[in-house]
């Protein structure tokens, strides 16, 4: 990245990306390395037997030699900083733990389910920010106070209100009523292929998608809101209108691609917020995303799965974070200084 | 200017009023109910009628009882949470900021790391863990809270001990605790008032979502549990969605909007009182 801005003949900023980088990537080496450390500590923290704490309660059911082939594969009897090393090394290598429920490696059934949930966060968060924003530009284009103040109480009332509760009420009238979409699912069962196959999944997609748009749309829009009454402030703003350019040029051509770059960061730095509701949401449509799997993890005191999912959900939020850190002073001239 | 102020205050005064009913609601709500909550008033799936306004659910409970009495789980699990993370944030924002140094550093990083940190899988992974109850609740979504207002505290007390009059005070010899009492606290005290009706709302919605998947507690409803419930037994199938679905979730709404109102409008105040502190 640092190259690129050499490249344009202004090396100091890629001097200050990489000390971005320097001040950003440790703060975040240590969020991951905290993670996998409570993960350790928790199950072993926990009144019972610890091996059932670690493999699930599923194992419970195996035969008494395999528990004990088991808890001497973990090294329970080992001093806990051998383990914690052991623990740590086989993260490293991917190694999440099994699940004695699924019968499968944790990584293996992450990795079937960590696409849908990327696919319904990152979509919902693509529309809602486009939404948002062309939504605030038009709040500032034709401002008034009746109108800041009621979208101020519409956009509070859809952060208040349960994200699960929206979707079941779109469940219950798009699906169960007008039957248009389908009701739960990621895809469906028969094995279409091709266009008709991401059709499909589009379709599943839908509602889903539209909860999680309407719970975060109102704070996307206040957030949009500020940023451009920030700019609609600036010389320019004066100098566009002195010039005598309509209202709606000013917003849409001159303060909206100042302001919806710094936006679009700070969106991103919501995404772990969205993700958490997504979990949620994904029950409501049985989508089989990580969400799914975490609950059903959760009710069979399937451990290992559950911290698993944790973890690369953490992941998942601290990448997109720190991409947001970067992102921030290359699209935001101004917070290079 | 004065006229934006006025309008954003009628939003926090209608939330006040709202919330002074749902909270009358929470304390006389078993003598303004017309069943108990947990008795079989009707025969199952009634339909609204002068009896039962708002029918009966599957084993034959009065549904608006319930509704009543959901009005005191969520708000009792959502008020005693927030106390929690707001105090013991507040308090270790105080200590940080006060203290600066190695336990500043160490506060900080974990602060960092529970704002990252995707708060509802970390609800249900903890929760997981947990007896299920309304004390494990209030305790979880607590943990999982104090961590905005530690920072928020922190930064306010780093501008508090440097004005001039507690450095002022310091030459005269005020110590640590003198200094914390006398100056600290009454500075910050504002702020953790927002910040608890500001938690309070965050707190409700955790409650209400963690009772939704069903790791809420077993015996006594919530608005977030009767929800549950109503899905689980195909609400939604029959035409049974409109009072059993539709007025808990509705509840939840306009409570944790009325809060957030009310937290807006003391931030607002809170936020000019401070500016002309730092001004003076």
């Amino acid at each position: 990245m640092s190259d690129g801005a050499a490249g344009r003949g202004r090396p100091i900023h890629g001097h200050r990306t990489l000390r971005r980088l320097a001040v950003k990537v440790p703060q975040y080496v240590l969020i991951v390395l905290v993670a996998a450390s409570a993960n350790f500590a928790l199950p072993r923290l926990m009144r019972g037997d610890p091996v059932l704490v670690l493999l699930g309660e599923d194992a419970g059911r195996l035969p008494p030699e395999a528990i004990a082939k088991e808890k001497e594969d973990l090294g329970l009897d080992r001093p806990l900083v051998v383990q914690y090393g052991r623990y740590l090394s086989g993260l490293v290598e991917g190694d999440l733990g099994y699940s004695f429920r699924h019968r499968r490696p944790v990584s293996t059934l992450l990795r079937e389910r960590l696409p849908w949930t990327i696919l319904l966060v990152g979509s919902a968060l693509l529309v809602s920010t486009l939404l948002g924003v062309a939504l605030a530009a038009l709040a500032v284009w034709r401002r008034g106070r009746r109108r800041d103040v009621a979208s101020l109480a519409v956009c509070t009332f859809l952060e208040s209100t349960p994200p699960f509760w929206i979707g079941l009420l779109l469940l219950i009238w798009f699906g169960a009523n007008l039957n248009w979409l389908p009701l739960f699912g990621s895809v469906s069962v028969d094995r279409s292929t091709g266009l008709e196959r991401v059709g499909d999944i589009l379709l599943h997609l839908v509602l889903p998608g539209a909860t999680l748009v309407l719970s975060s749309v109102g704070a996307t829009f206040l957030l949009a809101r500020a940023s451009l009454l920030g700019v609609v402030r600036d010389d320019y703003v004066l100098v566009a209108r002195a010039k005598g350019l309509r209202e709606r040029t000013i917003a849409f051509r001159h303060a909206l691609p100042a302001a919806s770059l710094p936006i679009a960061t700070s969106v991103l730095l919501r995404v772990g917020a969205l993700a958490g509701g997504a979990v949620i949401v994904e029950r409501v449509f049985s989508y089989r995303g990580v969400g799914t799997l975490l609950l059903e993890a959760s009710f069979g005191r399937d451990y290992p799965v559950l911290q698993g999912g944790l973890f690369v959900l953490t992941l998942l939020v601290v990448g997109v974070n720190l991409l947001g850190d970067l992102l921030y002073p290359r699209l935001d001239p101004r917070v290079r200084r | 200017m004065r006229r934006r102020h006025r309008s954003g205050r009628n939003l926090a005064v209608a939330g006040g009023v709202v919330l002074v009913l749902f909270g009358l609601l929470a304390v006389f709500g078993s003598d303004i109910a017309p069943y108990d909550a947990g008795e079989r008033a009707g025969r199952p799936f009634l339909e609204p009628s002068r009896a039962h306004p708002l029918g009966t659910d599957d084993v034959g409970h009065d549904i608006l009882s319930e509704l009543i009495g959901g009005a005191r789980v969520s708000l009792m699990i959502g008020l005693a949470a927030a106390a929690i993370a707001v105090v013991a944030g507040g308090l270790l924002g105080v200590v940080a900021g006060f203290r600066r140094g190695a336990v500043d550093a160490a506060l900080m990083r974990t602060v960092d790391f529970a704002l990252v940190v995707p708060t509802i899988p970390l609800l249900i992974v903890v929760a997981s863990y947990l007896e299920r109850g309304m004390r494990s609740q209030v305790v979880v979504v607590a943990v999982l809270l104090w961590a905005e207002p530690a920072r928020i505290v922190r930064s306010q007390v780093l501008s508090v001990r440097e004005r001039t009059h507690v450095l002022a005070a310091r030459t005269f010899g005020a110590r640590g605790p003198y200094l914390v009492r006398r100056h600290i606290v009454p500075a910050v005290a504002p702020l953790l008032i927002a910040q608890f009706v500001r938690v309070v709302s965050i707190a409700i919605l955790f409650e209400v979502a963690l009772s939704f998947v069903g790791l809420g507690d077993p015996v006594r409803r919530s608005w977030g549990s009767m929800i549950q419930f109503a899905t689980d037994r195909g609400a939604f199938l029959t035409g049974a969605w409109k009072w059993w679905i539709v007025p808990p979730g509705l509840c939840v709404a306009v409570v944790v909007c009325s809060f957030a109102f009310v937290g807006m409008g003391i931030e607002e105040r809170v936020d000019r009182r401070l500016a002309r502190g730092a001004a003076g």
